[in-house]
Formats: C-alpha cells, structure tokens, sequence
C-alpha cells in the first residue's frame, strides 16, 4: 500500500506538469481502478474506460456528476465517505484524490486513448488462489488425528481420556443415574420412543452393566433406532418433501430418500460407504436402485421455479455449502465471493469443490425393470394415437366460434391497439409491432366463452368427443415409482468459472475439479472417467478423499456428532464449523481417539454407540454438584449428563405412545395431519391435504409427517424444527408461550389426552390412585412419589377437571418434555 | 446482584399471581434468561419504538400510485426505446401505456399523488417519499425474501425478526412480533416471509386472525371454563415447581415454567388487544369499517394500532394475496385490479396516520409502505402490467422520519431507478436506524458467520431523516 501511495504520487506529479487532468485522472483509473472496472471485467457493470460508459454509470448509478464531486458515487467511494470503500482494501493517495476531485469538477472527460489501454481479458489468476501457510496446515482440524493411548485410568477410553480432565480440573464426576432415568435415556436416546412400564420395572430389577449392554443392543436392533437417528440426519442435509420458493412443488417420492436414510443407519452401513452413495451413487453402480435414491441427496435443496445460470449458481452454491459444513465442519461457502476472511480455503478451493458438482442435473431413477418402462412408454403412446383424431375434430368445431370471438374482444380495446392490429405488418411502428404481437399471443379465448355459443347438435358432438377423449385418459398406464436422483450429461464434464466476487458478469477461468486444499497434502488426483462412462467420474473421486482414512475432518465431525446427540453438546461444541471462529475441542485426545477408532470399526456408527453408552460418563445423573458449577458451570468437560428438551418429533410421538395410539409402521409415503387453514392461507400450489386429527393414519411416528418448505407444521415449527433451507447442526431449544398454549389448547394435543384417560380407565380400572400410577409409568417411565400421588387423586375426586384433563396435565410436564 | 439460588427461591410464587413475572422485569438479567423475549437496549437512542410495515403483495404499480410519468401518454403506444435490455418476467411487452389514473399535487412538499390514494395524499407533508428503489429479482418469491429478509433465497431471518430479536418486546403478555395477511389468503411463500430462519422460533411473527380468537389454539374449548382450567394450572404448576426443586439451578425449567404464565396472561391481553368493539364510533368510522370495500384492512389498520398502542414491536399487514386477481400482480386489467386494492387500503392507512397522530403515538410508530417490486411502463396483455425490480417506490412515515421528502427518480418512463438508487439493504439499514440500531452491529452467528440482515450491504437513507 505504501509503494501505490508512492506511485500515485509520482504519476499525478508526473502529469500535472503536463496540466493535462484528462490524462491524469485516465492515468490514476488505470492503476487503480480498470483491473476490475474495465475492459473484460465490468465490475457492478461500471466501466471506466470511455467517456459514454463513464457517464452512464453502472448498477448502482452514474458514476460522476460533472462538478459535483462530493455528488458522484465514485469520489464518496474513494473518499470512503460510502461504502464500499474503493479501492477494496486501500486507499489512494491524497494527491490522486485531489487530481481526480478537481477533475470531476471541471465536468469530467476522459482521452479517447483510454479505451485502447484497458486489459482486454481479465486476469484473474491473482484473485484465484492464495499461499497457505505451513503455520495454517498446523491447524489442529487439518492434522491428521493422532490416536494415543487412553491413560490407564478406566477400563473404557472414553472414561479415561474424561478422568484424566476431571483430576487436572478438579471435578468430581457424577454418580450413575438412577436405573429407571438410565432407561428412559436409552430408549429415547436410540429410538426416540419412551420404555415400557414393564421394560421399565425389568432394568430396575437389575440395572447390572450386563444388562445395560443387553438394553443397548436390543435397541440398535430396533427398526425404530433409524427413525431416530435418521432424523439427525435429515436436519444436517435440510430435507424436505417440497422445492420451496414460491410455487413450492411437492416432491411425492421425496421420502425413498428418507427411507434409504433409515434403512442405512438401521443396517448399520458404514459411514463411508454411506457418503459415497449419497456424493456418487450413480457413479459406483448405476443399476443400484438403493445407490441411484442416495443421490437424492444431491437433490435437497430448495429447488427455484426459475432456471437460469444465476438460480443454477444458487442451487450449486446450497449444496457446496451443504455438503462442506455437514461432511466436512468447514464453512466452504463462506469462499463464495472472496477468500475465507478467517480459514485458509481460498476462493479458488469453492470454485473446484462446485466444479465437482457442476454437471449434475436431476432425474427421475425407475424403481422398475427397463421392460416395465418400455411397456408403460408403449402403452402411453398406443392411448395418445388414439386420442390425437378425437382432438382435432373437438377444435375443427371450436375454431369458427373461436375466431368470432376474438373480432369481438379486439373491436373493445382501446383505440391505439385497434389500430396497431388493424395496420398491415409492414407498416406498423415498433411500438405497434410490439402490441400486435402482445394481442396474437394473450387474447385467449377460453373454451368455457365457446361452449356457450355452440348451438344444440354441435354441442352434443362436442361433448361426445370430450367424453371419448376422458375415457382414453382414463386408459392411461398409472406412473411406475421413481426416485429422486442424478446424472450427468455424459463423461466431458461441463466447464464451470471461477467467479470474481462470486458475480456471473466476473468470469474467470475454467475451473477443474478440486479438493479442500489445505485437508490434504499435496495434490489430489481426479482420475478421468472410464471411456464408456455416462458421467465425469469427478464426484466419485472428490468421494473418495472425503472418506479416504487421511482425510483429518471426515471422522473427526461425524463421531463429534454422534457424542453431540448422546451427551448434549459436542467435543467440538460447534459441530459444523471445525475452522477458526468454532471452538476448539475440549478434549482434542479424545475426540481423535474416537475417530481413529471410528475408522478403525470399518466407519460403523453402531460401535460408537456402544463405545459411548457403555461409559461410566453417559450412565452419570444429571444432579447439580455446587463444586463442579463453579469451575466448570456449562459443563464443558462433561462431568454430568445434562438434562436436554425432547426434539419437536419426539414430544409429538411420546403423546402419541402415552395415549396408546401410535402406529409404529416404518416407511413409506408421508402423511398430512390437519392444520388450520388460517395458519397457511393456500394459494396457487400451495395445499395442505390434512386429514382429521381423529383420522388414526395420521398417527405414524413425526418422522413421517410431510415437510412441506412453507407450511410448517404448528408443533414441530413451535419446536423448533429446523427449516429444512439450511444445514441444521445443534437444534434452538427456545422455551416460548406459544409452545405451551399449544400444549394446552390444540385439538390433537386435547384428542389424545382423551384417548390417554381412555386407556388409563381401560389399563388401571376406575381407581384413581391406579390410574395416576400408571399414567406416570407410562409418561414418565416411574411411580409417582406419594405427594404427586395425593395431589392427582385429590385433583381427580375433587371434580375439579376430568381424567382427560389430568391426562394432559401430564403432557404439558417438565419432565415429560426433558430426558435427563 | 443475586444468585440464581436467591432469586428462584423468591420467584417460589407458581402459577398463580403475577409476582413471579414483576421479580423477573425488576431482575433484567434473569429475565432475559427466562425469556428470549425481554426488552433489550438499543445500540443509541431513538424514537420509533415499533413498526407497522403494511405490504402490497404482488407489486404495486409506482408509476399508477407516487410516481407520475406524463410522457407515458405522449409516447402512448410507442416502443420503449433508449434504456437497455427491457426485461420482461411473463413476455410479449407491448408499447408504452400511460396511467389511467390523474396525479395531483399535494401537501407543502407538493408530492405528486394519483388519484388512487386521495385520503393518503392528503398526509403527504407526513409521508417520506424514495422513488428510486430497486431490487435484484422479478420474480415474486425471491423478491418477497428480498423485501422481507435481506436475501433472495430462504432461510433467512425477515426484518420483524431481526427487530424483535434486537430489541425484544414492551409487552410479553403479547407477541411481540404480529403479522396479518388478506382475507383472500397469504403471500407465495407463505410463513417465511415472517419467519425467522435460522433464528429460534422465538423471533417469527405470530399469525394473528382478524375475526374470532387471534392466535390458533390460543383458548381451550369453550366446554372447560376458566375455573377449571385455573384449577388444571395449578397442579401442573404445582408437579413443575416440585420438579424444579430437585434440580433449583436449571433456568431452562423455570423458563418452561414461566411461559405458562404468559400463555396464560396472552390468553387475556391478545383477545383485549384486537378488540375494537369499545372504539368509538368515529375511530370506526375513521377506519372504514362501515363500509364494505376498506371493512376488512380497516380492520386489521386499527388493530395494528391498538397492537402497537400496548408494545407489540412489529406489525406487518398484507394487502393482496394469493395470486394474480386478489393480489396487486395486475397482469391484465390494471385498472379493476389496482382500483380495487387501493379502495380497500387508502381511506384505512389514511386514518391509521391520523389516529397515531391524535394518540401521540405517530412519534414513536415507523410506519413502512412497499411491496416486492413495481410494475412496467409498457402493457402486458393489452391492458396490464409486468413485474419491474429495476425502479420503484415506497415511502416511510411516523418517528425519526422527515415527512415531505422525495428521494430520488426514475427514469422519464418510470422503467429504471437512476437518480439517487436506494436498494433492499439501504431501505433495510434505515429502518433498523430509525430503531436505534446500527445494522452493522445487530448480528447473529450462524454457521461460523455473524450474520447481518444487511449482509455486506447498506447505506443509511439519510435524506427519509428527520
């Protein structure tokens, strides 16, 4: 900066004895200025080099005001006396300022050599990368992870690498939680869903250690334990059974994706596996239904009902984003206009990462034989040739009418338009050129306004042709199911740009494919595709380093992941965000212990489980300990199992479980429980199918209810639920009134507490007494203490409110909203 | 200052009274902790208080209602020439069609006004006026985000949320953030333009209903009176505070706790805020509400004042909804479509300005009139217009703003914003300034960025200052 203040300095000196200020102001823009607003690159759509361009301005108006300086967009930005300054970074000298000041007041112009002197490509190969530096590689998220050895002091690591904290901080560890606490824990830790009485009173009977393994596996058997942890899954890659933006399109097979989820943490697929099919299904075995519906993945998010290269941009810049912060815990789109201001992921690192996924476009995957497309193909085409004869004679009777019809709606326009139509082709103005053409494309008549003008017979043969044609219709095959999924033009992969601050009129460019520089070491290879290959092969190999064992963030973030849902935050508390502005790991040997091990298990999520929920640390209570508070208040090292909010679906299922009326069906298509209308106003594309809320096929378990993009439903959205439009990492836990005027007032809520006291009068007989404890039981998984016992009965025989009434009481409960 | 331990132990009161809520105001920090919805200092003092953003969804025609082009019946029926590329959202532009609407003169300032809005004009002196708006989509999603994010995209906080989650709110007996939408149905989009994106659900706006209970499941069925339902809060009341006991230190649960209360007090304080059977006949009347075109925005106009009046933060009112006909998207007929909405509209935002001023209460309210985007200066199916991001015009009213003030111009057909250009983030800086907010400053993280409602942009509209 200071050798350009020198330089500006000597170039205005230089000129000024020449007294020419045409030339020197042209000179100060060309070396400040025209790089970026000029020649190839017209930054913001100013131009700089010409007297017109100069005076029209760019995008966000004239650039000068002729002898108005302190007027004119571009001195307030030199002068930073408006944002943005300009230079990006740097200023010009004073004398530069004051040149081109008096320049702008004595009406500015520019030599006509100017033009000539600007770039004629832009250069942006200095924009595009930046040097990382061996300090920025010794990041501690991009060092591979190091596994040491769990000091001696447990028998399960991840109690030992905890204890050795513990002892350096001088917390006291919590003692286990009691059995009946442990149990519920588990259960809707793993499947989402509350334990039996009867499961229940068995663990306390004997909540030895080998019983609690026996607990744990019976659960990661469960069909329920994907249902759980699937939806941990969905929030992290935003899904949803609609496009969004304004039409929001429903995406009724949307859900094969969500059961593929389900099934592949249920099967326990392991994790590498599991991303590569989600990057590159199509590419590792395109005859694979199951590995063609993981690239729905792809497919997410919100889909615009406008395509052009911008809104295609969008959509490529949602899933880099997606796809870095939820695989990777780095913030890559971050780089989408400029280097990474705080990590060191050069723009030109989002540029190959979307250059990966440039190419793909959506398609719908047959889940059926070819035979069976064929067939369908052939017999849509066979009730088509029938048809065709039956519409041309319905329009041979309409277009008399039709033409009638039109003369009429043209003699009603307004008078300059009667005479734009009327004047012959040749001799219309532009003006009427424009409007004629405007009337020839938008005077529609409608086939209701021919009906009624049809007489007696023609109408009876009109009808008959409408008739024949419906009944065809109704011939045609029904659709054969497809999934969500990609492809790919062909094996050229399509060139993508880099773009100078992200803007499509900044091209630079044609990027090839790339890697998270600064995640690996040295440079990856994407090998070209085999000759037949119908796609670029470029995700499947940006797959491969993802899941390739030197990866230092792959196994890191998603075993990070899984302790964040078992003991409520993360070893890395900002889950997605590894980079600089996250926090750092509070127990760095442990998480890349965890890690190592993760991969060294064949990436099997189920054993992290085990590993996890074995330790001493996951079975502690959630009790205060005043000691522990004051040296470590938030918990950070974990010295206790904080008490945590039930996620929206969970709250949902376990009335729906209490209540005894919950369908435990796995998979398939979504349901639409009501809404009240007045909550999402319809419009055009915008319906919810509610059903009833008696309606017992509304009862599936939450994860099965439709995630339409803008009609959120009242309790999820009350809840919390994530949006489904970004990655969702860590849930708000928001504590409002509307939450609870839900609870006490919707009709659902009220419907299955009667169901609830329903069951309560059937299960505990009419003894009050019996029917709390049970209801407790079966809400709470415990007794109720002998004050909640008194207190219920007597609420109960006093008549103040109804067994309904008490039944909800007890959904509305801290505790049934809490696991601890 | 207190520990938590003291403090729970004097908020032990339950259910019942109010005095766990009045411990909790004279404790700012406690309350802020129990509820995400405390009242909160500004970045520097200000004088509006709340807003009332009233949106005409679909696009409102500038150059039909506060931007009058007389050379667009000069050039009636001629091509548009001399001003780039003419984008057009649904194709076939016809020529040039001038206005079927007169534009008068009006107020000190002398702002040109059509005579779609006779009964605003006539607070034109009141009224900051920017003619030179535009915005980056034409197309009505990404436009609504736009006006109502910052963003084209979704996912995103809108102004109101932004604004509660800055300053909280005056009255948490109600919410403090309201949005009412048209009797014909809501905006495309729907509940995200007033939603608050990655924010928590704290910060979006409740849907509030014009007739009947405000809020959805704001009442328990008529068939459990009041006393049971007093009867049925004390016990949870009562199971909940001998849960807390056991865990004393957990704010979160006294937070639970203390949202009951409230439900229970909105139930009371939103019924009475909209409300408007004990205004007086000639507020009513003031209003429209005796007649059947401004009846329903009437409606909602002084409800959104009796709203404000008792320290909602944020209204915002929908003009238009649906698509095409019932919104202000006047493709064809400009004159039935745009004559309709303003008759509906004109007379009620003309007595909101009124009554606020009568009410002291027009220094302390930033009234905020926009849509999405404005129309073309050229037809569209013979007798209507297409959407125009490139120029249009809103207008500010009430505290900090410098009534009478025209900011800016289009182009002479009114196609293009040139002189003075104000985008989205400018309008948006503004109104958070007008609120004592820098808009650099009000941040949220958010997947490891501080996000802005601004992003990187924004420049204060200093001239709309009083």
């Amino acid at each position: 900066m200071k050798l350009g203040c020198l330089l500006g300095f000597a170039v205005t000196t230089v000129l000024a004895a020449q007294g020419d200020l045409p030339q020197q102001a042209a000179a100060i823009l060309k070396k400040s200025c025209v790089s970026c607003h000029g020649g190839g690159l017209k930054m913001s759509g100013l131009d700089l080099t010409s007297q017109d361009a100069l005076v029209t301005g760019g995008s966000r108006g004239a650039a000068v005001v002729a002898g108005k300086p302190d007027s004119s967009l571009l001195y307030r930005l030199i002068t930073h006396q408006e944002k943005p300054t300009m230079p990006p970074g740097s200023k010009l000298s004073d004398a530069d300022l004051d040149t081109l000041r008096k320049w702008i007041a004595s009406g500015p112009s520019l030599p006509a050599a100017q033009a000539a002197a600007a770039p004629a490509k832009p250069d942006l190969s200095r924009l595009e990368d930046r040097p990382i530096t061996a300090e920025e590689r010794n990041y501690w998220a991009f060092r591979p992870p190091v596994r040491r050895e769990p000091p001696p002091l447990a028998s399960n690591p991840v109690d030992a690498f905890l204890l050795q904290a513990f002892k350096a901080k001088g917390l006291t560890p919590s003692p286990r939680a009691g059995a009946r606490t442990l149990i519920r824990r588990a259960y809707l830790d793993l499947t989402g869903l509350p334990p039996t009485p009867a499961e229940v009173e068995d663990f306390a009977q004997d909540p030895s250690p080998a019983r609690w393994r026996a607990v744990i596996e019976k659960l990661l058997a469960s069909p329920h334990y994907g249902e759980r942890w699937g939806r941990h899954w969905l929030d992290l890659v935003r899904y949803a059974d609609s496009g969004g933006f304004e039409r929001d399109f429903d995406w009724p097979n949307a859900w094969r994706y969500r059961d593929y989820v389900v099934a592949a943490f249920n099967k326990d697929k392991p994790y590498d596996v599991f991303l590569r099919e989600q990057l590159a299904g199509d590419e590792i075995d395109s005859r694979s239904n199951e590995a063609m519906t993981a690239t729905g993945y792809l497919r997410l998010g919100l889909d615009n009902n406008i395509k052009n290269e911008r809104t295609r941009l969008d959509e490529l810049d949602d899933l880099v984003t997606t796809t870095s912060v939820g695989f990777l815990g780095l913030t890559v789109g971050c780089a989408r206009c400029h280097n990474h201001k705080f990590d060191p992921i050069p723009q030109k690192d989002y540029y190959r990462m979307q250059a990966v996924f440039y190419s793909t476009k959506g398609i719908e995957h047959p889940l059926v034989t070819p035979e069976e497309v064929a067939k369908h193909k052939a017999e849509t085409k066979r009730v088509r040739d029938l048809q065709k004869p039956l519409l041309d004679a319905k329009k041979e009777i309409e277009e008399p009418f039709r033409k009638k019809l039109f003369a009429e709606r043209i003699a009603a326009l307004p008078e300059y338009l009667q005479i734009a139509w009327k004047t012959p082709p040749e001799k219309r103005t532009e003006g009427q050129k424009l409007n004629a053409e405007q009337i020839e494309k938008t005077l529609v008549i409608k086939e209701k306004e021919i009906l009624a003008l049809l007489p007696a017979g023609l109408e009876k043969r009109h009808a008959e042709l409408a008739a024949q044609i419906e009944a065809l219709n109704q011939q045609l095959p029904k659709p054969y199911p497809t999934a969500r999924a990609i492809a790919e033009p062909g094996r050229e992969a399509l060139p993508s740009h880099f773009l100078h601050r992200g803007a499509l009129d900044a091209k630079g460019s044609v990027m090839p494919p790339g890697v998270i520089t600064v995640a690996w070491n040295g440079e990856f290879e994407f090998p070209p595709a085999p000759p037949e290959a119908p796609s670029s092969w470029r995700r499947k190999a940006f797959a491969e380093w993802l899941t390739s064992p030197g990866n230092p963030l792959t196994a890191r973030v998603m075993v990070n992941r899984i302790w964040q849902h078992h003991f409520g935050e993360g070893i890395v508390r900002t889950s997605s965000n590894f980079g600089k502005t996250g926090t750092p790991p509070s127990h760095p040997e442990l998480l890349d212990w965890l890690a190592t091990e993760f991969i060294a298990r064949g990436w099997s999520i189920k054993a992290m489980h085990r590993l996890m929920m074995t330790s001493d640390a996951y079975q502690m209570a959630s009790d205060d300990i005043e000691a522990n508070l004051k040296h470590d208040p938030e918990n950070r090292l974990f010295w206790r199992m904080p008490r945590q909010r039930l996620q929206a679906e969970t709250l949902r299922d376990q009335i729906l479980w209490a209540a005894g009326t919950l369908d435990l069906a796995v998979g398939g298509p979504a349901v639409f429980p009501h809404i009240d209308p007045a909550l999402y106003q319809s419009s055009t594309g915008r319906t919810w199918p509610g059903k009833p809320d008696t309606d017992p096929s509304t009862w599936r378990r939450s994860l099965y209810v439709f995630m339409k993009r803008s009609i959120r439903y009242p309790l999820f959205e009350a809840f919390d639920q994530p949006d489904a439009v970004n990655s969702c990492d860590r849930r708000n836990r928001s504590t409002i009134a509307p939450q609870a005027l839900l609870l006490m007032n919707n009709a659902f809520v009220i419907l299955q507490a009667e169901k609830f006291a329903e069951r309560l009068q059937k299960d505990a007989g009419p003894d009050p007494a019996k029917q709390v404890d049970l209801a407790w039981r079966l809400a709470l998984s415990r007794p109720p203490d002998e004050t909640e016992l008194a207190r219920s009965v007597a609420y109960l025989k006093s008549g103040d409110g109804t067994l309904a009434q008490f039944a909800q009481m007890i959904f509305n409960l801290n505790e049934f909203a809490y696991r601890q | 200052m207190i520990s938590r331990r003291q403090l729970l132990n004097k908020l032990g009161g339950g259910i019942a009274g109010l005095a766990l809520a009045d411990t909790l105001h004279r404790q700012g920090l406690a309350a802020a902790r129990l509820s995400p919805l405390a009242a909160k200092q500004p970045h520097f003092p200000a004088k509006a208080k709340a807003v009332i953003s009233i949106f005409c969804y679909g696009g409102i025609s500038q150059i039909d209602s506060f931007d009058p082009k007389p050379e667009l019946l000069k050039r009636q029926g001629e091509a548009m020439t001399g001003v780039g590329e003419v984008m057009v959202s649904q194709g076939h532009p016809g020529g040039l069609m001038p206005s079927p609407w007169p534009f008068k003169k009006y107020g000190q300032c002398g702002m040109d006004v059509s005579d779609l809005f006779p009964h605003v004009a006539q607070h034109a002196d009141d009224l900051a006026l920017i003619r030179s708006m535009h915005c980056i989509s034409n197309d009505h999603g990404p436009a609504l985000y736009q006006m109502n994010t910052g963003t084209i995209l979704a996912g995103h906080p809108s102004v109101g949320s932004w604004v509660t989650y800055g300053l909280g709110t005056e009255n948490e007996n109600l919410p403090g953030y309201v949005v009412f939408t048209d009797y014909r149905g809501g905006p495309i989009n729907g509940a995200p333009n007033w939603g608050a994106g990655y924010m928590p659900a704290a910060y979006q706006a409740t849907p509030f209903r014009a007739q009947g209970d405000p809020i959805v499941d704001l009442k328990p069925p008529a068939r459990r009176g009041d006393a049971a339902q007093k009867k049925w809060l004390e016990l949870l009341g009562a199971m909940n505070e001998k849960h807390l006991a056991r865990n004393p230190l957990d704010t979160e649960l006294s937070a639970r706790i203390y949202s009951y209360e409230l439900a229970y007090k909105m139930q009371i304080h939103a019924t009475e805020a909209i409300d408007i059977s004990k205004e007086t006949e000639a507020t009513r009347k003031l209003y429209g509400l005796d007649d059947q075109p401004t009846e329903y925005f009437g409606r909602q106009a002084l409800m959104a004042r009796r709203l404000v009046e008792r320290g909602v933060r944020f209204v915002q009112l929908y003009s238009g909804g649906g698509n095409f006909e019932p919104s202000w998207d006047a493709h064809f007929d400009l004159k039935g479509n745009h004559g309709q909405h303003a008759a509906e509209i004109d007379k009620p935002i003309a007595a909101l300005i009124k009554d606020l001023k009568s009410r002291g209460l027009f220094d302390s309210t930033l009234i905020v009139f926009h849509s999405e985007f404005g129309r073309m200066p050229i037809s569209q199916r013979m007798d209507g217009r297409d959407h125009n991001p490139d120029g249009f015009a809103v207008w500010l009213a009430g505290a900090g703003v410098k009534g009478g003030s025209i900011v800016g111009a289009t182009d002479h057909y009114g196609y293009r914003a040139v002189e003075n250009k104000k985008s989205v983030y400018d309008l948006h800086a503004t109104i958070l300034h007008l609120l004592g907010m820098d808009h650099e400053k009000l941040t949220y993280y958010f997947n490891g960025r501080d996000m802005r409602l601004t992003d990187v942009h924004g420049n204060l509209i200093k001239e709309v200052l009083a």
